[in-house]
């Protein structure tokens, strides 16, 4: 009974993190990437890997910003750096907030780059706490092997299946929401 | 698909890259399609490895890296006479297209990889090696 009712809480997570554009298909390669066997190893170790690198970038964002005489190159090169890990776990709103990040500091706009690391910043604690409820979580829903791939597979027919019904599609498929 | 491919068809692969989350997941992607990979963080290790003789049948670059960027790996390793092995770029940034081509790549891919593009590039390779 838990069990299903933390399910459901999951799906719900999941299915809010793809509609609301906060991770994109490729958080589903990751998944797609999981061990046969099951276990959320990869998936885990990507998240924690871009989160820790994520945060120490963003650290040092903030320093870089805080001085009189701003380095914009190094800014640069710190944010087009959490554009290319972001886009590889599937950080969709934080790579679309580095993409703007990055022309302002083309522009050499301190005040925007301020207020676009703040955006990056909020995007990216947003998407951190989700990562962690569902890693946290995810290894007490199901017994035994756990299927990333099949679940977040079902999360998205689901998701899909409500949007259907919302806009009253004449689909045969509506009979199973 | 390569995945299934063992034995002696397999490639040998070199990563160049210095971000560890990109790492993981391409050298994981490899994996999947049953190809062992060589690490090298930055273009410089990467020329060293071709100085110390090894050789690949395929080397992914990423551009912007500490020590010496991709292209510019490319365009040494090409000059010392690495014309078989094929070269990848890959980035993020779409004005790593320009660059790579120019340094000698043979093909640019942006980031973030697709495996179904890995899994075409291993192919061809594999098939080159059978046919050669």
């Amino acid at each position: 009974m838990a069990a299903a009712a933390l399910r459901e809480q999951l799906n719900a997570l999941l299915s809010s993190m793809y509609a609301s554009g906060l991770v994109d298909d490729q958080f589903q390669q990751l998944q797609m990437l999981q061990d046969d066997g099951g276990t959320p190893g990869f998936v885990a170790e990507v998240v924690t890997l871009f989160c820790d690198d994520a945060d120490r970038i963003i650290s040092e964002l903030a320093a870089l910003l805080e001085q009189p005489v701003v380095d914009f190159d190094k800014v640069d090169a710190y944010v087009h750096q959490l554009k290319g890990s972001s886009a590889s776990v599937g950080a969709q709103k934080v790579k679309f907030t580095c993409m703007q990040f990055r022309e302002l500091c083309q522009h050499k706009n301190r005040d925007g780059c301020i207020m676009a690391l703040t955006l990056v910043r909020n995007e990216f604690y947003d998407l951190r706490n989700k990562f962690q409820t569902m890693l946290q979580v995810v290894p007490y829903v199901l017994k035994g092997p756990f299927d990333f791939q099949v679940f977040t597979g079902i999360v998205k027919m689901e998701h899909m299946l409500l949007k259907l019904k919302r806009i009253a599609c004449p689909c045969f498929l509506l009979k199973f929401v | 698909m390569a995945s299934k491919n063992q034995g002696p068809a397999a490639p040998r692969a070199l990563v160049v890259e210095d971000i560890k989350v990109d790492l993981v997941v391409l050298l994981r992607m490899l994996r999947k399609l049953n190809c062992e990979a060589t690490v090298a963080h930055n273009g410089k290790e990467a020329v060293d490895l071709f100085l110390e003789g090894k050789t690949f049948d395929i080397v992914f670059f990423d551009k912007d890296m500490p020590v010496m960027t991709g292209p510019e790996a490319v365009t040494k390793i090409r000059a010392m006479g690495a014309s078989e092995v094929k070269m990848v770029g890959v980035s993020a940034d779409f004005g790593g297209l320009d660059a790579f081509m120019q340094a000698g790549a043979d093909v640019f891919v942006p980031k973030p990889m697709k495996l179904e593009t890995l899994d075409a590039m291993l192919q061809e390779v594999i098939d080159k090696n059978m046919s050669g």
